[in-house]
């Protein structure tokens, strides 16, 4: 449960109840709204930033929130060595003048700041976690928001109650939440139908037509910030080759791949931006099928003949199967043969990260409404991710990324991301597949749930009916 | 010595050689627990931080003493994922797998032995043939698929029992455990009946069977008192075997009924490569096999006073 350093995203959006951020992303996902803070003012050299803080917020064990407990939160963020500290890498200190304002000074400009603060790992716990030592407190963590802790089964279920001291009136609806971890997805569904939960996170594809038939039930797809991609490993022969690359691009029938995995629920690609992230440049040219441009650009390319390549998947994945099937018939027409690797996910995961690989399936999500968290990943081969762990490098793409984190025109950000996403387009560093929503099915009683295009979700707005 | 410590005793070199085959191997598949915690985010630094944290940047056989050296003190060690001792997060799923094996057996032999004895009393008869023909749905029906038949009928058309879940207290463990426990069952209860009624069939043509009838013991006192408590004991030896076999199959009913027992843990450490708690399992396991065999034996010895194993 420490904020930051988890990265998995059920116990993010879990933790997401217990602690709160400054700001908030609004429910388009392509901004920020104040929410522990009411506002700021930024100073004329755009490097220091002084925020106020909403009166009267206190903690679940009923102890005021103040600037020191965000200092020290802020503070604890950027030092973690194994978690979220580089979005908070622009931040040079953060100073509590007063109990209720706080100042964050930057060592250079830097556009995204808002949406860094937004992020969980910034959600703020109390100062010197209420004198516990850093690992006890997150056995039984404390925060500011609408629920606080309960139990943890690991593994199993974990259990949140109702924060009698929550800032906003007459909130939270409910008297707990339990998460309960069960893997199957017909077992999820039958509870549903069962009415054993109330709500099951990411239904089958294939059961989403069912669903939003089924009595009882309320099947919803919310925008999401999730692309699918398929990365190529450039220290591999041929991938170096951008000609290779745009070949298969093009050869990819994405509707195909929506109709197959996604039942319809999805649409292609063209960019390396989903739609929901700010400044997604809906005139991106990203390849999208075309055989004969697919086969022209073979032919320029240094293996016109075709090749024998191998396409890394996580086994138990039975969507990355599908779309491995279906990309194996559609490279035939360029003499490519695809052979499929299946490894456990683990496995999977570490060759990946460490290059072995040809080709592999990937996805993202937002952590921040703001496109600098992905660029800066997936473009830059220094960012500590290998450009995607696809050693891509475009220094005039890489630069672009980088001027638009310290430009705060919205204008100029536009132009400097629309230049990111052209460029990473053309060259074709990853064949961008398909963006697809969330699925979430509720029964019919539960009201007020909304997920956002980043995955976070407010449950002090949700209610039962009887 | 007696036989029941001997066997006691057995469990240790058993417990020694699961320890060398599971550590080893889960050292040697490949996949980083680190890089499990650490995601798509994993830099190089964090990945070695974590390694020293977790005393993975040893040698392979000097991370097995340490293991070993704190398993000879109860210690099985931290979970690298939940950062909690594996004893702990073991202790918390056992109860759920136990009552699933032990309701499971207890259902089994409620459907095995009545059914057994309508089979053995009508031999070759339409009652017999009945009896050894419909069990057989249930050895070749896949588990999880007999589950769920058994969700759909009885938890979501007539809403008698819960989906899913282990249930509060032991009301709700009765409850919620009765239809994963059923399902096991009605894949254990073929092989019981089988083995129950050929035995019963072969007692039943034994002459103190039939001197027992020539002085006029009823029917039902014949085959409870005299044919059942001896055809019992070969059933007893077929069902201590499957219920070994079951435990290492506790992971596939505890998936689809999401119960939170130890073999879900199990493939849940395996994925994550949390070794400890892999190897902890792995352990619990082999020591529930040992005890289940020495149960049977204990029971064969207990039901026919001519078996003695003591020397």
């Amino acid at each position: 449960m420490n904020n930051t350093t988890v990265f998995d995203n059920n116990s993010i959006w879990i933790f997401e109840q217990i602690y709160e951020p400054l700001f908030t992303v609004t429910n388009n996902g392509k901004g920020v709204r104040p929410y522990l803070a009411t506002g700021y003012t930024m100073s004329s050299d755009k490097k220091t930033y002084t925020i106020t803080l909403r009166h009267g917020i206190k903690f679940s064990n009923g102890k005021p929130m103040t600037s020191a407990d965000v200092k020290f939160s802020i503070d604890q963020n950027r030092k973690a060595t194994k978690g979220w500290a580089y979005l908070d890498s622009a931040i040079s200190s953060v100073d509590a003048p007063s109990p209720d304002t706080v100042v964050i000074h930057l060592k250079f400009p830097w556009a995204p700041l808002l949406a860094d603060l937004s992020i969980f790992a910034n959600g703020i716990v109390p100062n010197n976690y209420d004198g516990q030592t850093e690992n006890a407190f997150y056995q039984h963590p404390i925060g500011t928001g609408p629920f606080k802790w309960d139990y943890w089964h690991k593994g199993s279920a974990l259990k949140l109650v109702r924060n009698p001291y929550y800032w906003q009136k007459g909130k939270p609806y409910l008297n707990s939440v339990t998460w309960t971890d069960v893997p199957n997805d017909n077992t999820r569904q039958l509870q549903l139908k069962g009415g054993q939960a109330q709500i099951d996170q990411t239904p089958a594809w294939s059961t989403v037509s069912q669903l939003q038939s089924t009595p009882g039930v309320h099947m919803f797809l919310f925008n999401s910030t999730q692309t699918n991609y398929m990365s190529f490993n450039e220290k591999v022969k041929p991938f170096q080759d951008v000609h290779v690359r745009r070949a298969i691009s093009l050869a990819i029938n994405r509707d195909a791949l929506v109709k197959a995995v996604l039942f319809g629920h999805g649409k292609a690609a063209n960019s390396l931006f989903p739609p929901q992230v700010p400044y997604y440049d809906p005139n991106t040219p990203g390849y999208q099928f075309n055989l004969a441009q697919a086969k022209a650009q073979m032919a320029q390319s240094s293996v016109p003949h075709g090749f024998t390549t191998t396409l890394l998947l996580p086994a138990g994945n039975s969507d990355y199967l599908t779309i491995g099937t279906i990309l194996q018939s559609e490279l035939k027409p360029l003499g490519i043969t695809l052979k499929i690797q299946q490894l456990d996910p683990n496995t999977a995961n570490t060759d990946q990260q460490n290059l072995k690989y040809d080709m592999t399936l990937t996805l993202w999500t937002m952590d921040i409404p703001d496109p600098d968290e992905l660029a800066t990943f997936a473009v830059d081969p220094k960012s500590g991710a290998q450009s995607f762990f696809t050693t891509y490098d475009n220094p005039t793409v890489v630069k672009d990324t980088h001027a638009a984190e310290q430009v705060t025109d919205p204008a100029k950000r536009q132009q400097l991301y629309n230049a990111v996403q052209t460029g990473a387009a053309q060259d074709a560093f990853m064949a961008f597949l398909y963006y697809s929503p969330y699925p979430y099915a509720t029964t019919t009683n539960v009201h007020g749930f909304y997920v956002t295009p980043l995955g976070n979700m407010h449950m002090e707005d949700v209610w039962l009916s009887k | 010595m007696s036989f029941v410590a001997r066997r006691l005793l057995q469990l240790v070199p058993v417990a020694v050689g699961v320890t060398i085959i599971v550590f080893f191997m889960i050292h040697l598949i490949p996949g980083d627990p680190a890089r499990t915690i650490l995601g798509i985010h994993a830099t190089p630094k964090a990945i070695a931080e974590l390694h020293r944290e977790w005393g993975l940047n040893r040698p392979l056989i000097s991370q097995y003493w340490l293991f070993l050296d704190r398993l000879l003190h109860g210690n099985l060690g931290q979970s690298l994922i939940y950062g909690v001792s594996a004893s702990s997060l073991i202790l918390q799923r056992l109860p759920a797998t136990l009552w699933l094996i032990v309701y499971a057996t207890v259902l089994a032999i409620v459907i095995s032995v009545p059914l057994a004895m309508l089979a053995a009393s009508r031999r070759n008869g339409l009652r017999d043939q009945i009896v050894r023909a419909v069990p057989l749905f249930g050895l070749g029906m896949p588990p999880f698929w007999v589950g769920f038949l058994l969700i759909y009928a009885f938890a979501i058309h007539w809403r008698i029992f819960p989906v899913s879940g282990y249930g509060v207290g032991i009301g709700g463990h009765l409850v919620s455990m009765f239809l994963p426990s059923l399902t096991v069952a009605i894949a254990l209860a073929p092989v019981v009946i089988r083995s129950l009624r050929a035995s019963m069939l072969s007692v039943l043509g034994a002459d103190y069977i039939t001197t027992a009838r020539s002085k006029g013991v009823p029917g039902r006192r014949l085959f409870i008192k005299h044919v059942l408590r001896n055809a019992v004991i070969p059933a007893i030896t077929v069902l201590g075997i499957n219920i070994g076999f079951l435990i290492g199959g506790t992971v596939i009913i505890e998936n689809v009924f999401a119960i939170p027992g130890v073999g879900q843990l199990m493939i849940q450490s395996i994925f994550q490569r949390d070794f400890p708690v892999v190897q902890g399992v792995t352990l619990v396991f082999a020591v529930l096999v040992v005890l289940i065999n020495l149960l049977t034996d204990v029971a064969y010895a207990t039901l026919d006073p001519r078996v003695r194993f003591d020397r």
